[in-house]
């Protein structure tokens, strides 16, 4: 069947290095070099021997096929692996043989031939106690070796690696006709000139000829000096094979890679020449062996946060994903992979840079979606998002057409966390949008980003159903997006809401910048959602541009914008790792960055880096310094846009209820809650509780009381001091996920 | 040691003393000594236990 594109099978990590399949050994280089690399002279001899079967005469003859295809001949020179080779012989602690303690198989093989071919298939199917007759038709063991190499090289290669193990070697027969032959087994290695025995090779299957039991491998098949041996030491496994199952189907061996590699990531390094003209010293080698890319594909692991935090690349996510989604046990122990699933920020940038298009972050998506169905994702990882989205579409929200206006051509839709930030960016563009399109409806709600990260389809569904309608009955105006997440989020559901960015039409229609920076440095920050979004990137520049600021790229843009760690809404369900990506991100540019999310703006101010909206720019609002709102702040802040634009665009007073409750709360405190996800109308709500049921503790060394209220799944601790007028002191507050069960 | 500090509970004037304490999450149950009031049964969770054991604890189950 054929697969869809960009399957995770596609996965291209396990793919041969292009040198390993132009070895006729099909050696391991990666794994040979790795040992290398660390001066392991023996462990990478032993990856050698075990390769090549006879190390002298293959280091002698091997005319280095692996050099043609190594990335590296054109930057400095290809590995030079003969010498590598000589210098793990050289320095390895020790070459003898290995001993193989396994029971005699109690099967007899022949092999026809004792030339390389013959005798490398003799030394492997003895090593694994076979019972082997090698009959040659000579005097003398080694066949066309003696054209090409002095015999006391290849001799003594031969005897040392025989040294341990048992052959019938029966000189001087000719072998006229198989008839007769009582073997499980036979390999036919007759050499350049020999005879096939009128076999023909058959197509089912690597050295299988047209009688079953009998192979045909080596010179006898046109093979080099090489080949013939590496056929030798793999007819092996075709004649155990068939020995054990009947099948004369062995698998054809490599034949290529799909591998590729970005030359532009190759940096020039010239071949390591040995000092004394011939051999490597020990650190010569091990410096050559430093020069090896060990090319392989993991470009996925390179660029993607999760991957390289995680250290997994997408097989092994996609195989801890089936295992946690469909857990082995009833009680569904063994979710290794939720912590994982909740940590991606689905940014997308996995699936940019994969050669085959894998979409490692769909697949977390659509685990998270399943996990939340069966309820096995822990609540606490999305509860605030999903509350918080509950007050954006429900206090906060609105949706309104100009009074004495039937229909409208555009739609502003800020998204719930652009007045958060600060109501004047959507006041005032809002105002500016009314000045060229009067008509211009305004919405305000969520889009229902948290809704999707959360895996929460239902709720998602609802929230867009609304959206929708409400877009219908302004009719169907275009969506002026100030937020990439909303329009990215839209297309993907409603993809009948066409859009704008609110940037391309004020570079459109002009504006009068009031903040210029003449000379000054900053690096746009393209928000991971602008990835598809090439035109609203270059708006932004050529906004920032025209308002004086010069601008120095940052190392990954455009195509490959990153996230600033907001994505997918993780900062509660993986602290740490969202704490390394923020840290990340700052580091990557020396200036300050102008970003046109207000999340990426608000989160990277918060961590130290200075960065403007692109509209603090437009609008002349604030400087890159300003410190982001606190949450409970950003919920305050929502309903001060509401009411704000109810009575500046609608002439209506709208209702800002008074808070419920006199409560006093210090900065420093204000903002430990909003870094622990917690609101101080939340914390309102329990002194309540603990006031009006009369449970509450007091210290009596402080004169605090303590008391607790259960709130949906979390459950607040508060300390506070109530005050003679009325009012209450908060001194602190926690929370945990885990439920008290009082008596 | 926190747990040295004398908390008394407003309601019943009586300090309070460790008792076993049942908790629940994702399905899991449960149980420590947490100072309770012997009368009425109102705990008290300092923010060192729910910031330490209590958050290694939902860790561990969120990962179970």
């Amino acid at each position: 069947m054929k697969r869809a594109p960009g399957a995770i099978e596609d996965c291209l990590q396990n793919e041969p290095a292009f040198c390993r399949v132009a070895c006729p050994f099909h050696l391991d280089v990666r794994d040979f070099i790795e040992k290398m690399q660390r001066g392991g002279f023996n462990a990478a001899y032993r990856t050698y021997l075990n390769a090549v079967g006879f190390p002298a005469i293959v280091t002698a003859l091997c005319p280095e096929p692996c050099q043609g295809a190594c990335p590296r001949r054109l930057s400095g020179g290809a590995i030079s692996m003969k010498l590598l080779e000589q210098a793990a012989t050289t320095y390895a602690r020790n070459t003898d043989p290995v001993r193989y303690n396994v029971p005699a198989k109690q099967k007899k093989v022949a092999i026809i031939g004792a030339g390389p071919s013959g005798l490398a298939c003799a030394l492997r199917l003895a090593e694994r106690k076979y019972d082997v007759t090698v009959f040659e038709k000579s005097g003398r063991l080694g066949g066309h070796l003696h054209q090409v190499l002095p015999p006391e090289i290849f001799l003594s290669d031969i005897e040392r690696q025989f040294d341990r193990e048992k052959v019938e070697l029966t000189l001087n027969t000719e072998i006229g006709s198989l008839t007769g032959l009582d073997f499980a087994a036979i390999y036919v290695a007759t050499g350049a000139n020999g005879t096939d025995f009128g076999l023909a090779q058959e197509k089912g299957g690597a050295f299988a000829s047209t009688r079953p039991g009998v192979f045909l491998g080596g010179s006898l098949r046109g093979k080099d000096s090489m080949q013939a041996i590496a056929a030798g030491l793999r007819v092996s496994g075709a004649m155990e094979r068939f020995i054990k199952a009947g099948g004369m189907n062995h698998p054809d061996e490599m034949t290529g890679t799909r591998l590729e590699l970005g030359a532009s990531l190759v940096a020039s390094a010239d071949t390591v020449r040995p000092s004394n003209g011939e051999a490597y010293t020990r650190d010569e080698a091990v410096l050559e062996a430093g020069r090896c890319l060990q090319c392989s594909c993991d470009a996925c692991v390179r660029f993607c946060d999760l991957m390289r935090y995680f250290k997994k690349f997408p097989r092994r996510i996609a195989e801890e994903v089936e295992i946690t989604i469909h857990p082995g046990t009833l009680d569904g122990n063994g979710t290794v992979a939720t912590r994982l699933i909740s940590s991606c920020n689905h940014c997308g940038l996995c699936q940019q840079v994969c050669p085959q298009r894998i979409d490692t972050g769909g697949l977390l998506l659509a685990a998270h979606r399943t996990m939340r169905e069966k309820g096995a994702m822990p609540w606490a990882f999305h509860d605030f998002f999903l509350r918080d989205m509950a007050s954006a579409n429900g206090e906060a929200s609105l949706a309104r057409r100009p009074t004495g206006h039937e229909t409208s051509r555009y739609l502003f839709f800020p998204g719930c966390q652009l007045g958060a930030s600060d109501p004047r960016y959507v006041t005032e563009s809002y105002r500016f949008l009314l000045e060229h399109w009067p008509d211009t409806a305004l919405m305000l709600c969520c889009c229902g980003a948290p809704a999707e990260w959360a895996g929460d389809e239902a709720v998602r569904a609802q929230a867009m159903a609304r959206l929708r309608q409400d877009w219908s009955d302004f009719g169907k105006p275009k969506a002026v997006f100030a937020c990439p997440s909303c329009r990215q989020i839209l297309g993907r559901h409603l993809p009948e809401i066409e859009g704008v960015f609110l940037y391309d039409l004020i570079l459109q229609q002009g504006i009068t910048l009031p903040l210029c920076a003449p000379g000054t440095t900053a690096s746009v920050f393209d928000p991971c959602a602008s990835r598809e979004e090439p035109g609203v990137q270059q708006a932004v520049r050529a906004l920032a541009e025209k308002a004086g600021f010069e601008l120095a790229p940052l190392p990954l843009e455009g195509k490959l914008a990153q996230c600033c760690s907001f994505g997918g809404q993780v900062a509660v369900a993986h602290p740490p790792y969202a704490h390394r990506v923020v840290a990340t991100r700052i580091a990557e540019g020396g200036h300050p960055y102008i970003s046109y999310c207000s999340n990426c703006r608000d989160i990277f101010a918060r961590a130290g880096k200075p960065c403007w909206h692109i509209l603090d720019i437009q609008l002349g609002l604030n400087g890159p310094d300003r410190a982001p709102p606190t949450l409970t702040e950003r919920r305050i802040n929502r309903l001060v846009l509401k009411r704000r634009v109810l009575e500046e665009f609608w002439k209506e007073v709208g209702e800002m209820g008074k808070p419920r409750m006199d409560l006093i709360v210090s900065a420093e405190l204000g903002q430990k809650l909003s870094d622990e996800w917690i609101l101080e109308t939340e914390i309102a709500t329990v002194i309540e509780a603990c006031e009006k049921s009369g449970r509450r503790i007091l210290d009596p060394a402080t004169g605090s009381f303590f008391g607790h209220h259960q709130i949906d799944h979390m459950t607040y601790w508060v300390e506070y001091a109530p005050r003679s007028d009325g009012s209450f002191e908060l001194r602190n507050a926690y929370g945990h996920r885990m439920r008290i069960e009082e008596r | 040691m926190p747990e040295q500090r004398v908390l008394i509970c407003q309601q019943c004037q009586k300090a309070l003393e460790p008792r076993k304490t049942d908790f629940t999450y994702l399905g899991h149950s449960f149980f420590t000594d947490i100072l309770t009031c012997p009368g009425c049964g109102q705990v008290f969770i300092p923010e060192e236990l729910a910031k330490g054991r209590i958050s290694e604890v939902e860790k561990q189950l969120e990962d179970k």
